[in-house]
């Protein structure tokens, strides 16, 4: 029995060691959880919680100020999200913020973050206990991965007909098979390199030449220097292009009037037009001209014959008098 | 008949044992609530049980919470998560690890202790001569040592997980440069009631079976030192066979009721 007292001692302290142990860890877990804390409860709805658990983290600015208390599904677009928000942090939180979904990193449990929001007229309140706040939803890590799996499956089909290619171009085939692996093609290629850089050569010495030309030019003396240099020059082809549009206009002019006249003819009825559409007139026009041409050549004779009249010889005489008198004087 | 069959008498046998033990449990609750109560070999067998085994649950949650960051730490490192570890590592040890490890460490220890000593004092006539004097021997020597190591063992065990964190984070405070702060509020981040209370739920049925046994292997021991050596070593066997069925108990009725 005489040892009883110090075993008794010793027990009591491991007894209690442990419980206390067991009670801070029990503390510490709860207060995690706002268990012990002044808290309150606000909701907000979501249509989509992407695997959010009860005991998830709330934040605010990147600070954890509760858990997820509940999740209940309302209907089949709408789940209700309750959080525990320590009180100290409502006081902080304005009634226009809005909750968010996201992941704890890449492959981290989901938290739920408090974002300011943009209604103004709700900035000023802060947020009361059992408030509803609006939610938003971000891409979510899943969708963020089907993105990323379109996008490996482009990039698996890019390197395949990437590795077409290069096979193709390894094997010689295709243009740039054939240029990389046909000696033949790459001697020609040399070939024409080789011309190439010869035609180089010559354009440059006949750049050269022309540039020795264009310097011997004289500006003053030469056409092609008065043209560029001289400005009465330059006035006088001003003018000269002037008087040629203006020619060109009247030109035009008198094409129009002249269309307009053989249309006039073409569908007039005078005499000109009775002339090119009647062929049998021509005739008579012909006949009617011999007939002129037989007559004058008769009056002629006629005045001949009156020259060498006695009643008439005096006139012609005193013409031709005045005629070899006004010749002298212009003489 | 059932001689000619082995398998058959195993079976028999089997099933008689698992009577038996569960006769001496219901005598056990009977008793339990029955005066007198022998308070003072009831904190005996705590001292014993408690306190005498705490170097042993100590060092053994020690190593096991070092050896377990060490040779977790490589592969998370690879996989870039080593920022996890104290999740990991904390998890793990309060829900399972931990529990079992110690609990069967505290088989070999109490179990065999139990029926060792049990099974001696049944082969020298200790419990007839109790009986003779009037005391009820099941009631000072059983109810007594089941009582205490249903009561110790959750509290070793809630010392060997703090042992063992402690350990892990001093792995990680040497390798990781991270503080001790900061582990343990990574650790107390990760843990949650559902890692710690089912966990020491099941500590106290892990102490009542190891008490269990070894009492029924000792109290019911054969005559002779080998039946002392016998119920020992048969305690520890079925104590850690039984410890296991009841962590699969427990999980299963965990996800049960947590999801």
């Amino acid at each position: 029995m005489k040892n009883s007292n110090p075993q008794n001692l010793k027990l009591g302290i491991f007894v209690i060691l442990g419980i206390a142990i067991f009670v801070a860890a029990v503390y510490f877990i709860g207060n995690r959880q706002n268990l012990f804390g002044d808290s309150s409860v606000i909701t907000s709805v979501f249509k989509d919680v992407n695997g959010l658990q009860r005991g998830n983290n709330v934040r605010f600015a990147g600070v954890n100020v509760g858990t997820v208390q509940n999740i209940r599904i309302l209907n089949d677009t709408s789940i209700a999200v309750s959080m525990r928000i320590d009180d100290r942090t409502m006081k902080l939180v304005r009634k226009n913020s809005l909750a968010t979904i996201s992941s704890d990193g890449l492959v981290g449990s989901m938290i739920v973050n408090l974002l300011p929001g943009e209604n103004d007229s709700l900035a000023s309140k802060p947020l009361q206990p059992g408030d509803t706040i609006a939610s938003i939803s971000k891409i979510a890590t899943a969708d963020m991965l089907t993105t990323l799996s379109t996008t490996n499956e482009n990039a698996a089909l890019l390197t395949a007909d990437l590795l077409k290619i290069t096979n193709s171009i390894n094997e010689g085939k295709g243009t740039i098979g054939v240029l990389i692996k046909d000696e033949e093609m790459a001697n020609n290629f040399k070939q024409s390199i080789e011309g190439l850089r010869q035609s180089t050569s010559t354009i440059s010495r006949m750049v050269n030449r022309v540039n020795v030309i264009l310097d011997e030019v004289s500006y003053k003396e030469s056409v092609a220097g008065v043209l560029l240099s001289d400005t009465i020059a330059a006035r006088q082809i001003e003018g000269i292009i002037s008087n040629l549009e203006i020619s060109a206009l009247q030109i035009s002019d008198v094409t129009t009037n002249l269309q307009q006249f053989s249309y006039d003819i073409r569908q007039g009825e005078g005499a000109l037009d009775y002339i090119l559409n009647n062929p049998g007139a021509v005739e008579q026009l012909d006949a009617t001209l011999k007939n002129i041409e037989e007559a004058t050549r008769k009056f002629d004779e006629n005045m001949e014959a009156l020259q060498h009249n006695i009643l008439l010889r005096g006139y012609f005489k005193k013409q031709a008098r005045i005629k070899a008198r006004e010749e002298t004087q212009m003489d | 008949m059932a001689e000619n069959f082995p398998m058959a008498t195993n079976v028999k046998s089997f099933f008689t044992e698992i009577g038996s033990l569960s006769r001496f449990a219901g005598r056990f609750f009977k008793q339990l609530f029955s005066r007198p109560f022998e308070f003072r070999e009831f904190l005996r067998q705590c001292y014993q049980m408690g306190n005498k085994s705490l170097l042993l649950v100590g060092i053994t949650g020690f190593i096991l919470g070092l050896v377990f960051t060490l040779q977790s730490r490589p592969t998370l490192e690879e996989f870039g998560a080593s920022s996890w570890i104290p999740s990991m590592i904390s998890i793990s040890i309060v829900r399972e690890i931990g529990p079992v490890i110690i609990a069967l460490i505290c088989a070999g220890r109490i179990g065999s202790s139990i029926g060792a000593e049990l099974g001696s004092m049944k082969v020298t006539e200790q419990i007839d001569a109790m009986e003779v004097s009037g005391t009820n021997p099941f009631k000072f020597l059983v109810v007594t040592r089941i009582l205490a190591a249903t009561l110790m063992l959750p509290l070793l065990i809630i010392f060997g997980d703090f042992v063992a964190l402690i350990g892990s984070a001093l792995v990680e405070n040497i390798k990781g440069q991270v503080s001790f702060l900061l582990y343990f509020n990574q650790v107390f981040d990760a843990l949650g009631f559902r890692d710690l209370l089912p966990a020491t739920g099941k500590s106290f049925f892990f102490g009542f079976a190891i008490g269990l046994v070894g009492c029924f292997k000792g109290y019911n021991s054969s005559k002779g030192t080998a039946g002392v050596g016998r119920a020992a070593n048969s305690a520890v066997v079925y104590t850690s066979m039984l410890l296991f069925i009841i962590d699969f108990i427990a999980v299963f009725l965990t996800e049960l009721i947590y999801g």
